[in-house]
């Protein structure tokens, strides 16, 4: 080097620099279609972190002889303080300056230590009796309370009032079910509430754990080509070839019923699709100028892979993998339709089944969950049309 | 007058903007001549020909003022001069074809490949020639395709365009235009694509059909040298205004418009007298090499058949010896498939080479694993040729300059490597604040420069330059060669300089090297190569590059 050591300056970046995702970011949400999909599937997560709070047996606040105290709180769950956690970091993270990688790890470690932080010092009542509050409170023992919007819990069958069982929405002017009960007596407003955590988990995780492979398997195989490619190419061939509702009933018999063996399930057989994207992606970028500059560059493999191609390749990718959110959410539904869902977890599917098993058709079992899962599937559908859309340079919109 | 444009007004619009691509050019073609255009890109030159032909988008491209007059001897909807800006569709469209003619610069793409090249001239008379039937059509075809120089037309015109080499299809295309005889041929950079060779031979072909023709030519292009030998009259355009106009030779020698005179002396040859001597020999005794290449080649196999059994080889290098020595500019010329690029970039270990061995400072380097080949990357760095396509578009310059550092541990965090950074930035003459922005910000010679800087962070010994200023324009092209040319006497780099123009290599090189069908034919100093050529396909390379002067090849 013949130049001084240092000019003494370090060089600053301004702060107002837009990168490629803030510009792809605006160009979605400059269409109707993704901004309805994106509202749909918020009010879902708001739904699905907030279930607790939102539909549970269990008052919010009360004031028993002069002591404020907290029963929804005192029930709380690992899973509970997983979500909010996540939650609470998600929102702090979006306001951060920092790169994408850094985010999502971010509220990757708040997920990790509010599940890990609940297992360990969160002590839910083994024996729930949701109809506790509820005599209590009719008894007149509090001072105070304040409920939930909707103040029946999922698993709450209401067995202190004997009649239980289905009932259409508002039928009972005493004791309001806005979406009337299911067959065993519970609210379908509050089971549905608790059921979006399933529906949006399913969709998230399988999808995740598909792309993941998906996107290693198929840059190894864009990468290298030749010998690697064939072999990949064969294997993704015969994952092709698995049926995977019928290995997912296959694994229900064998290993009973299990949502995250569901969610590994369906990633691990979902993943060849985006391995074939990656693939082609790759082939292409393998021979454009500043990848050949990075080898040339002696950079490791895997800043070649991940960081000068795959940002490039990354747009069929988010297309395909918004569809296949959609895919995993009907994949759990059909599952849980087939009654091989879980037992007795609230599930949208499930709900459905019920709807048809009784002797009479029950309208309003087969209407909310449906609905729910239409519109939820629908908006992932939309928000995938409008990302490929946004990224698609050819689709140019005529402004 | 043949040919009249008064006050001619294109605006395109794109989005919400509104790009005013052509401002009252005028200019006038008579019968037999040729007018000559001539700009760097984005000067509207091509906006102008498509606004005569009227073939720009309708919905894009307004005109709001002036008049493109033709006079048009046949098929015209009536005598005397008609306005083509005014005139129908529907007449335009008859006009087109048998009135004036066109001829693109990409022959790989202006041809239809589903259909057979005869059939798509036949096309042409079967619109514009209703009075002829299929035989006396299809016997005009072969005619115009023996015009133009295509040996067995009878057989060529059944063949698909795929089977015709690039120039074999700029005939094609010509043939195409010319088959009913226009009075006007518009070229828009008809030999930009080709090789020079090539390039020569279409010239002589169009000059050839013209005088036999007599008809006026709109000859659009970028190259001084090709517009000496094709005009009568030129016209330099800037920024959608014709600048300077009159007869090419006086243009040429006595440039008026001071823009004139900055384009045609940043053409290389005339680049050549500012050019700093290379630094003398350090010591009496001839120096080892930095690279040396031993009978290096790159073969790709050709499979075929069920059992993909290689039947043949392709030999993209075969078997070449060269040597750079140290701190020279070693410029290898050769056209356009002899297997240059491919050269370079196995020298890189970027295509792994077949056979021969690869020596860089005395180690041999052809067959090391890549983590081997790890503290000699550090050492050999490559600039591409497409600046489009030579920067990852989603990562920062300063991403993109800093990595590299950081992988071969230069500097000591990344502060000091972002300092660095802004240093070899200022070398290349880019501001500090191009650290913070992304490639697509940037002007091509921008980019390249920012390539530049890139292959220099790792303060390399040896870089490939792969043919970096041909997709710039003339006075890019001078400043990124000033800018490379110094840079290269200050750190005393070793360059290998791919390129296809004969006048970069002068103004560059200090030695060369002529590559012809995967195979070195002839290598030494410059000058001797230049003046004296010994190969036969030297001496056919340095004939065909037009030049301005017309005279031979001397370095004052």
């Amino acid at each position: 080097m013949t130049e001084p050591a240092s000019s003494g300056r370090i060089p600053t970046p301004p702060s107002a620099r837009r990168g490629y995702a803030a510009q792809v970011a605006r160009e979605v949400l400059a269409r109707w279609g993704a901004r309805v999909g994106l509202a749909w599937i918020g009010l879902l997560v708001l739904v699905g972190v907030f279930a607790p709070f939102l539909a549970s047996s269990h008052p919010l606040l009360l004031v028993q002889e002069g002591r404020l105290s907290s029963p929804a709180l005192a029930h709380l769950g690992a899973a509970d303080l997983a979500l909010l956690a996540g939650f609470a970091a998600a929102v702090v993270v979006a306001f951060a300056r920092q790169p994408w990688s850094r985010r999502l790890a971010v509220v990757l470690a708040a997920l990790l230590l509010g599940g890990g932080g609940g297992a360990l010092f969160l002590s839910p009542p083994d024996l729930v009796i949701h109809a506790q509050y509820r005599e209590a409170e009719a008894r007149g023992a509090y001072d105070w309370v304040l409920r939930a919007p909707v103040p029946y819990s999922p698993k709450d069958y209401l067995r202190d009032r004997g009649d239980t069982g289905l009932q259409p929405p508002l039928a009972d002017p005493a004791h309001p079910h806005w979406l009337g009960t299911d067959e065993n007596g519970a609210d379908v407003l509050s089971r549905m509430i608790h059921a979006t955590r399933i529906a949006l988990g399913i969709g998230f995780v399988a999808t995740g754990i598909a792309l993941a492979i998906g996107v290693v398997v198929g840059g190894l195989m864009g990468y290298f080509s030749g010998v690697v490619d064939m072999i990949g190419m064969r294997i993704v061939e015969i994952f092709e070839a698995i049926p995977t509702l019928f290995l997912l009933l296959t694994f229900v018999a064998f290993f009973g019923r299990n949502l995250y063996m569901m969610m590994v399930i369906i990633g691990l057989t979902s993943w060849s699709g985006y391995a074939r994207y990656v693939r082609a992606e790759f082939l292409k970028l393998r021979q454009q100028d500043y990848v050949q500059a990075a080898v040339a560059c002696g950079l490791p493999l895997r800043s070649i892979l991940f960081r000068h191609m795959l940002p490039n390749g990354v747009a069929p990718i988010l297309v395909a993998a918004s569809f296949g959110v959609a895919s995993a959410i009907l994949a759990e539904a059909t599952l849980s339709f087939l009654g091989l869902g879980l037992v007795d977890d609230p599930s949208w599917g499930q709900m459905l089944n019920q709807a048809v098993q009784s002797s009479t058709f029950n309208w309003w079992m087969a209407l909310f969950p449906g609905g729910a899962i239409f519109l939820t599937v629908f908006a992932y559908n939309l928000v995938g049309e409008s990302l490929r859309d946004a990224l698609d340079p050819y689709l140019d919109r005529k402004a | 007058m043949l040919l009249q444009v008064e006050d001619l007004h294109t605006h395109l619009a794109s989005g919400d903007r509104v790009v005013r691509a052509v401002e009252g050019v005028s200019f006038a073609i008579d019968r037999g001549e040729t007018y000559c255009l001539v700009g760097e890109s984005g000067s509207g030159k091509s906006v102008t020909a498509l606004s005569v032909i009227q073939l720009l988008p309708p919905g894009v491209a307004r005109h709001p003022g002036g008049r493109v007059r033709l006079r048009c001897r046949q098929g015209g909807p009536g005598e005397g001069m008609v306005d083509l800006l005014t005139l129908p569709e529907a007449d335009r469209r008859r006009l087109r074809g048998s009135c004036m003619g066109m001829i693109f610069q990409e022959p790989m793409t202006s041809l239809n490949p589903v259909f057979p090249v005869g059939e798509q001239i036949r096309e042409v008379l079967r619109v514009h020639r209703p009075d002829l039937d299929a035989a006396e059509a299809w016997e005009r075809t072969l005619a115009a395709l023996a015009q133009v120089g295509i040996p067995q037309p009878a057989q060529r015109a059944r063949e698909y365009p795929h089977r015709l080499s690039g120039g074999q299809r700029q005939r094609v295309m010509i043939a195409m235009a010319m088959v009913c005889e226009p009075d006007l041929l518009i070229a828009d950079e008809p030999s930009t694509a080709l090789d020079v060779t090539v390039q020569a031979q279409i010239l002589q072909l169009m000059r050839d059909l013209q005088a036999r023709n007599g008809m006026a030519m709109l000859f659009i292009s970028h190259d001084f040298g090709v517009v000496a030998q094709m005009g009568h009259r030129l016209g330099v355009m800037r920024q959608g205004r014709l600048v300077e106009e009159g007869p090419v030779a006086r243009v040429l020698a006595r440039p008026e418009h001071p823009y004139t005179r900055q384009l045609i002396d940043a053409l290389p040859e005339n680049l050549v007298r500012h050019r700093p001597a290379a630094p003398p020999r350090t010591s009496g005794a001839e120096e080892a090499p930095l690279l040396q290449l031993q009978g290096l080649q790159v073969h790709y196999p050709v499979r075929k058949g069920l059992m993909r059994r290689v039947v043949d080889q392709v030999r993209a290098v075969d078997g070449v010896d060269l040597e750079i020595p140290r701190g020279r500019i070693m410029a290898l010329v050769g056209e356009s498939g002899c297997g240059k690029t491919t050269l370079g970039r196995a020298i890189l270990r970027l295509v792994a080479p077949t056979g021969g061995e690869i020596l860089f400072d005395g180690h041999a380097i052809g067959r090391l694993p890549a983590s081997a080949l790890r503290p000699f990357r550090r050492r050999m760095q490559i600039i591409f040729q497409d600046p489009a396509s030579s920067l990852n578009p989603r990562l920062t310059v300063a991403a993109a300059l800093t990595e590299p550092m950081a992988v071969h541990g230069i500097g000591a965090d990344r502060e000091a490597r972002l300092a660095r950074a802004a240093q070899v930035l200022a070398q290349v003459q880019l501001p500090e604040e191009t650290l913070w922005r992304y490639p697509h910000e940037f002007s091509g010679g921008q980019r390249q420069r920012i390539g530049i800087a890139r292959a220099l962070v790792l303060d390399p010994e040896f870089i490939v330059c792969d043919e970096v200023t041909s997709a710039l324009d003339v006075s890019v092209q001078a400043e990124v060669l000033g800018i490379l040319l110094e840079l290269t006497r200050a750190r005393g780099l070793t360059l290998l300089f791919i390129t296809h123009d004969i006048g970069v290599v002068e103004y560059l090189g200090d030695v060369m090297a002529v590559m012809q069908d995967g195979k070195v034919v002839e290598q030494g100093p410059v000058q001797a190569v230049c003046r004296t050529p010994r190969h036969p396909y030297t001496v056919q390379l340095l004939e065909a590059v037009p030049r301005i002067g017309g005279g031979p090849l001397v370095r004052a």
